[in-house]
Parts: structure tokens; sequence; C-alpha cells
């Protein structure tokens, strides 16, 4: 009787204890996260303009298969390419036209994606004993959720910095990503946006 | 973890078929860590648990096994974290899951009067997880360290079952991609005698 007792009390701890397991992030926000790289063997200090498009490519479909480019909506793209912009003015650097001469210094070139990732849970067993109760449809219930996650990649290359592969090497690279929420809030990208470049002192130019 | 959980239950459910002149205690365990596990989660756990079966070989000595689980968990303010050359900024949720699992040897003072002191040594693993989650990416470290364990408590004795308060210091050695780890922790539970 007394180990039937202290079964049921550790039962009863364990699922105390299961239930008091710490639980992670509560908001969006929490969620949010830059990344920043750089090449550590170049020289940004001995540079100073740089070029950007004034469109932010949306990374979707093939272009090598002939798939017109896409971008995301201008009012969203033209308050972002502003906010680099002025990261950029403060640590130094001139924007210039891409067929300026002298040629611009670096090429800063922004992506963005977005990834939706769906998962679902149904009782896989369900195959073998579903149809023997046919009230319960052959098909099993299925529990399903998604988020979608956006990204904005900021690239900087140098045109004559090109690796063996002939492709120019990524100096710097910034991303923010975060779950997507609706619309475009501008009060939460732009903070990410300053942190990418507030992280990355060595891009500091002049 | 529900593997932890599923172990646990099974441990105290198996020893209840088990021998004479023996002691069956469950533990609330808290845990402070120590070292680099203090370094990776500075707060204390007050989640742990851990469940002793012991057999006394001669009077005052006895020998058995521990079986446990601590989980020392942090939320770290937004930060950035410098990787090589790579920068990360955001929010940290960590995480670390501690289970020993250990053979006992203790000594037990004066074990007819109300109050018996004691001293332990345990030796064996502990399985250690730990879980760095940031933005929806997991970062994860596990092994199985070797493991040695002093312990020092004292039995409060009632008719047939006694209170125990123990504080115990666990160290896993270095091994594989993990550092080694230690913790403190204090235990009060519940001694059932046979």
């Amino acid at each position: 009787m007394r180990n039937k007792t202290l079964s049921f009390v550790a039962i009863f701890c364990g699922l105390l204890l299961w239930g008091c397991y710490p639980d992670g992030p509560a908001n969006t926000e929490d969620l949010d996260v830059v990344i920043t790289h750089h090449n550590p063997d170049y020289n940004f200090v001995a540079k100073g303009t740089y070029a950007m498009p004034d469109k932010i490519v949306k990374i979707t479909g093939n272009l090598q298969e002939g798939d017109a480019p896409v971008y995301i909506p201008d009012v969203t793209a033209t308050q972002i390419l502003a906010r680099i912009d002025n990261n950029m003015l403060a640590l130094g650097w001139q924007k210039v036209a891409l067929n300026a001469n002298p040629k611009p210094d670096l090429l800063l070139t922004p992506a963005s994606w977005e990834t939706t990732t769906v998962y679902y849970y149904y009782d896989y067993w369900y195959w073998w004993y579903g149809g023997y109760y046919p009230y319960w449809g052959y098909y099993p219930p299925v529990s399903y959720s998604s988020y979608t996650t956006g990204t904005l990649l900021m690239t900087l290359i140098d045109p004559l910095d090109v690796g063996a592969n002939g492709i120019p090497i990524r100096e710097w690279t910034g991303a923010i990503n975060g779950i997507l929420t609706g619309s475009y809030a501008a009060g939460r990208v732009n903070p990410l946006i300053d942190q990418a470049f507030e992280q990355s002192s060595y891009l500091k130019t002049n | 973890m529900k593997k932890v959980l599923y172990i646990l239950l099974f441990a105290v459910i198996a020893s209840s078929a088990l021998a004479q002149e023996s002691m069956m205690s469950w533990q609330y365990s808290m845990g402070f860590g120590t070292g680099d596990l203090h370094d990776f989660i500075k707060p204390a756990s007050f989640r742990g648990v851990t469940f002793n079966y012991n057999k006394f070989i001669k009077p005052g000595v006895a020998v058995g096994f521990e079986i446990g689980w601590n989980t020392f968990y942090e939320q770290k303010d937004y930060a950035t974290y410098t990787s090589g050359n790579f920068d990360y900024s955001g929010k940290q949720w960590r995480y670390s899951n501690q289970v020993p699992l250990l053979f006992n040897a203790g000594y037990y003072m004066s074990p007819d009067e109300q109050l018996t002191p004691f001293v332990g040594f345990g030796i064996g693993t502990i399985f250690s997880e730990r879980r760095t989650d940031m933005s929806q990416y997991i970062f994860t470290l596990d092994a199985w360290h070797f493991a040695l364990k002093p312990e020092l408590g004292v039995l409060y004795n009632t008719d047939g079952a006694s209170l125990s308060l123990s504080s115990k210091y666990y160290y896993g050695f270095k091994t594989g991609d993990l550092p080694a780890e230690g913790f403190f922790t204090i235990n009060v539970g519940l001694v059932i005698k046979r």
C-alpha cells in the first residue's frame, strides 16, 4: 500500500514537474533576429561610395529559367531603402549612381523572401482502424497550423573583388528575419535594419 | 524530455518490488549551477526531482542508485553575440537538462536516533542537454558525462518514514562538445523504509 502511494506521489510530482517546464517566446517580435557576416580581409575604410537599386527584388521563381523578377511593393521598398541609405550615410558612405564616373566602390543589393512553414498532425494509425468504424469517416481528423517568416537580405559586393569561381565575393551580408504579421510595420523593421549596421562598426569609412 | 519522465516513473514503480532493509526516497531538488553551467545559465533551478533507492548491506552502510532531473532555464534579454565573422542579435532562451544516473554508497550515523546525519558518494553518468533557442533556430548540444557526486544530509525519522534534507554536488567531466558541468542541489524529500 505504501509503495503504491509512493508511486502515485511519483507520478503526480512528475506530471507537476512536466507542467512546470519553462516556456519559450511569448510575442512575435521576440523571434526577430539580425545576423551579419563580413569578410575580415576586406578593407572597408579605403572605400567611400556605393550604389543601390531603387527596388527590392523578391526571391521567388527561377530567373535562370526565364521567370521575370518580382519586386516587393514600391511603397514598402521606398521606406526600407531610405533606412538603409540613412545608415550608410551615418557610417560615412556616399551614394552614387551605378553608372557614375568614377564607378561606385561597392554595390549594395537588397533582396527579400518569404517562407511559409505548415505543420500538422493526424493519427497515423488511422489507416489501420479508421475504416473499421465507418462512422468515424474515411480520413483521420487533421489539425494543422502555419507561420510565415520574412527575410530582408542586404549584401555588399565589390565588383572588382572576384572569387575563384568568377562571382564577386560578399564583403558584408546583413539579414533580418522574423515572423510576418500582415502589413508592413516600419516601427518593427526599422530598428532591425539599424541594428544590422550598428553591429557592423567595421563598415565605417572616411 | 518525455523519456526522462518515463525513466523516472519506471524506476519508482520497479523499485516497489525490491528488497528488504532498504530505503526509497523521492526528493524535490533545487539546483545552483557552477562554472561553465553557471556561465550559460545564471538563475537557480527550481525544477528538479530525484529518486533514490538504497539497500543496507550492514548497519549504517547502504548502497543503491539514484536518478534525477534538473532543468535550468534563462531567458536572455536582447543582445548581440559573436561567433567567428558572424554577429547575431536577438533574444535567447536557454535550457539545460541534467539527468544524473548514479550508483550510490552512504554511511548513516546513529540510524536508530530521531536525527540521522549521513554522508554519501555517487559515481556514474549525467546525461546533459544544452539548448539555445534564438528566433526560429534551435542549437542543441548533448553528452553523457562521467560524473561524481558527494552528498551530505540528515534524516528526521518518524515511524516508518523519514523526512530528508540534503545537499549534493554533481560534477560531470568534460566530454564531447560539452565542457565540464557542475551544480549544487538542495533536496527535501520523503524516505520510506522497509
